[in-house]
C-alpha cells in the first residue's frame, strides 16, 4: 500500500482528519470506507451519501463534513481516472505492440519457410519455438485489445432481442456444434438493455465454452440450457452444461485475463473470454458466477438489465 | 523463393506489356519493403518494386525531383500510413489533390484496423485499403493479390505520353 510522507497509508486521509479534529470516532469504520471505497453497505459512495452517513455517525463538525466530502470527491475522481488511464494504456500497448510483433512474427516464418531443414535440427525446433511464441504473443495482445476495447458507457441505453442475439451466436457456433453434436436449448429470452455486440461476445464465449470444455466420452454429447428469469431489477440468465466442470478452488481464477486451468492443447483459446464476460456484465451493473462441479457440469449464472417482459 | 510460396499463373493477361509495371511502396519499414519485394518477387508480372522511406522521400519521387528526375511515373502507389513526420494521411491528400497523380491507384498498406483510418483512408481517395496480414503466407498472398488485381485484371489509365518503354532509373 502506498503511505503518505507522515508514514500514514494514503487513503486513510480522511481519518487523520478526523484525528487531527480530535473526534475520535472508530478508525476502523473509516478505514473499511476508504480501503474498499465503500460506505458500509452501499457499493457506490457519493458525497450525499457521505454526507447522510456522518450526520447519522453524529459526526458533525461543519468543518469535518466538508473537508470528508471533498476529499471523497476528489478521491472518487482519482479512481476513475486511473481506471480510464489503465483503459488507455491497455489500448496503447496492445496495437504499439503489435508492429514490432508482426515483424518478429512473420520473420520467424520466413526463416523457417527458407531453412528449415538445412540447418540442423537444432535450429528447426529453436525456430519452431520463436514462431509459435510470436503466434502466441499476436493471439494475446489482440486479445487484450478486445478486453480494452469493451467500452459500455456511451452504450448503456441500448437494447436487442435476446432471441435474436442467441440465433446469431447459434449460427456463428454452427461447425462446432455439428462437430461435436452439441444438443443446445434456450428459453425464451427477454429483450436486454445492452449493446448488441457486447451480448453477442458475452452469449458466444459462454455457449462456445459449454461446447469446448466437453467430457471426453464419446457417448455424452454436449448438451447445453440457456434460461433467463427475472430477479429483481435485472434479469438472470444461466448458461448450464454437462462439461468437464470447475472444481470449486478455481471458480473465481477462471474470471481473470490469461488464466487457464488447461494446456493449450488440450483447449485451445487465449483465457481471455471469461475475462471479457464479467468486464461486459459488470459494466452494465450486473454480476457473473459459476456453480460447478467437476465431471458434473457447470452453469455460469450472471444478471443484466433487461425490458420488464418476455416478448411473445 | 520457396515452393510453397511460388504459384503458376500462365494466363494470358491482357495488359500494356510495352514495359513492367512500377510499383512505389511508401513504408518507413524497410522490413515491410523486403516482405513485399519477397511476395513479388517470382511472380509472372515482374512489377518494378521502388521504395520511399519517408513522405517527403516519396513526394520528391512522385514530383520527379532531385535524384528521382528521370523516373517514370508509377503505375500503382502501396503506402504505408504509419509514417514519421508528415505522415501517410499527407500522403495520401497531397497525391489526390493533384490534378495528374491522383490517376494513380493507391493502395492504403498498413496493420492498423482501426476504423478512424480507414475511413479517413477513403474519404482522402485511397482506392482501397489493405490490413498487413500477421501471418507470412497471408501477407505474401495479400501482396500478390493487390498486384494480381490491379495489374491482371484493373484497366489502369493511360500511361504519360514520354513514358519511355524502358525504366530509366531504379529508386533504391
Amino acid at each position: 500500500m502506498a503511505t503518505a510522507a507522515n508514514g500514514k497509508p494514503e487513503n486513510k486521509l480522511r481519518l487523520l482528519l478526523l484525528e487531527e479534529k480530535g473526534t475520535g470516532q472508530d478508525p476502523m469504520v473509516w478505514e473499511m470506507e476508504y480501503n474498499g471505497q465503500t460506505l458500509p453497505g452501499d457499493p457506490k459512495p457519493t458525497p450525499a451519501k457521505l454526507h447522510e452517513w456522518l450526520a447519522a455517525k453524529k459526526i458533525c463538525t461543519c468543518e469535518a463534513h466538508r473537508q470528508a466530502e471533498a476529499d471523497l470527491s476528489r478521491k472518487l475522481e482519482e479512481f476513475a481516472r486511473s481506471n480510464s488511464e489503465l483503459e488507455q494504456l491497455a489500448h496503447v500497448a496492445s496495437h504499439d505492440m503489435r508492429e514490432p510483433l508482426r515483424m518478429v512474427s512473420t520473420y520467424t516464418q520466413l526463416l523457417a519457410e527458407r531453412y528449415r531443414g538445412k540447418l540442423d535440427k537444432n535450429a528447426d525446433q529453436y525456430i519452431d519455438y520463436a514462431t509459435d511464441g510470436a503466434l502466441r504473443m499476436q493471439a494475446m495482445v489482440q486479445s487484450l485489445l478486445a478486453l480494452a476495447q469493451v467500452n459500455v458507457e456511451a452504450k448503456k441505453n441500448q437494447t436487442v432481442d435476446g432471441n435474436v442475439v442467441m440465433a446469431e451466436v447459434l449460427r456463428d457456433l454452427e461447425p462446432a456444434i455439428r462437430e461435436s453434436n452439441a444438443v443446445v436449448q434456450c428459453s425464451q429470452l427477454p429483450v436486454l438493455r445492452i449493446n448488441h455486440t457486447h451480448a453477442l461476445q458475452l452469449f458466444l464465449n459462454l455457449i462456445g465454452n459449454a461446447i469446448k470444455f466437453r467430457s471426453q466420452s464419446a457417448d455424452a454429447p454436449p448438451n447445453v440450457g440457456i434460461r433467463a428469469m427475472p430477479a429483481g431489477p435485472l434479469w438472470q440468465f444461466s448458461v448450464s452444461d454437462n462439461g468437464i466442470g470447475v472444481a470449486r478452488e478455481s471458480q473465481e481464477m477462471i474470471f481473470a485475463v490469461f488464466q487457464r486451468l488447461h494446456t493449450r492443447t488440450e483447449y485451445p483459446g487465449s483465457g481471455i473470454g471469461l475475462a471479457i464476460c464479467r468486464k461486459i456484465v459488470e459494466n452494465y451493473g450486473g454480476k457473473i458466477w459459476v456453480e460447478s462441479q467437476p465431471g458434473a457440469g457447470s452453469t455460469f449464472h450472471l444478471t443484466l438489465p433487461a425490458q420488464e417482459a418476455l416478448q411473445s | 523463393m520457396s515452393d510453397s510460396f511460388s504459384r503458376d499463373i500462365s494466363r494470358d493477361l491482357d495488359r500494356d506489356m510495352s514495359r513492367s509495371p512500377e510499383i512505389l511502396m511508401v513504408d518507413d519499414n524497410p522490413a515491410d519493403v523486403t516482405l513485399v519485394r519477397e511476395s513479388l518477387a517470382e511472380t509472372v508480372y515482374q512489377s518494378h518494386l521502388h521504395s520511399a522511406c519517408d513522405a517527403k522521400d516519396a513526394i520528391e519521387y512522385l514530383q520527379r525531383m532531385g535524384k528521382y528526375r528521370t523516373t517514370v511515373r508509377p503505375d500503382l502507389v502501396i503506402l504505408d500510413l504509419n509514417l514519421a513526420e508528415r505522415n501517410g494521411h499527407k500522403v495520401l491528400s497531397l497525391l489526390k489533390s493533384d490534378a495528374e497523380l491522383r490517376q494513380i491507384p493507391v493502395i492504403a498498406f498498413s496493420s492498423s484496423r482501426s476504423p478512424q483510418d480507414i475511413a479517413r483512408s477513403y474519404e482522402a481517395g485511397a482506392n482501397c485499403y489493405v490490413n498487413k496480414p500477421a501471418d507470412l503466407k497471408r501477407y505474401f498472398s495479400a501482396a500478390r493479390a493487390i498486384e494480381e488485381f490491379w495489374f491482371g485484371y484493373a484497366v489502369l489509365p493511360p500511361r504519360e505520353s514520354n513514358d519511355r518503354s524502358s525504366h530509366a532509373h531504379s529508386a533504391d
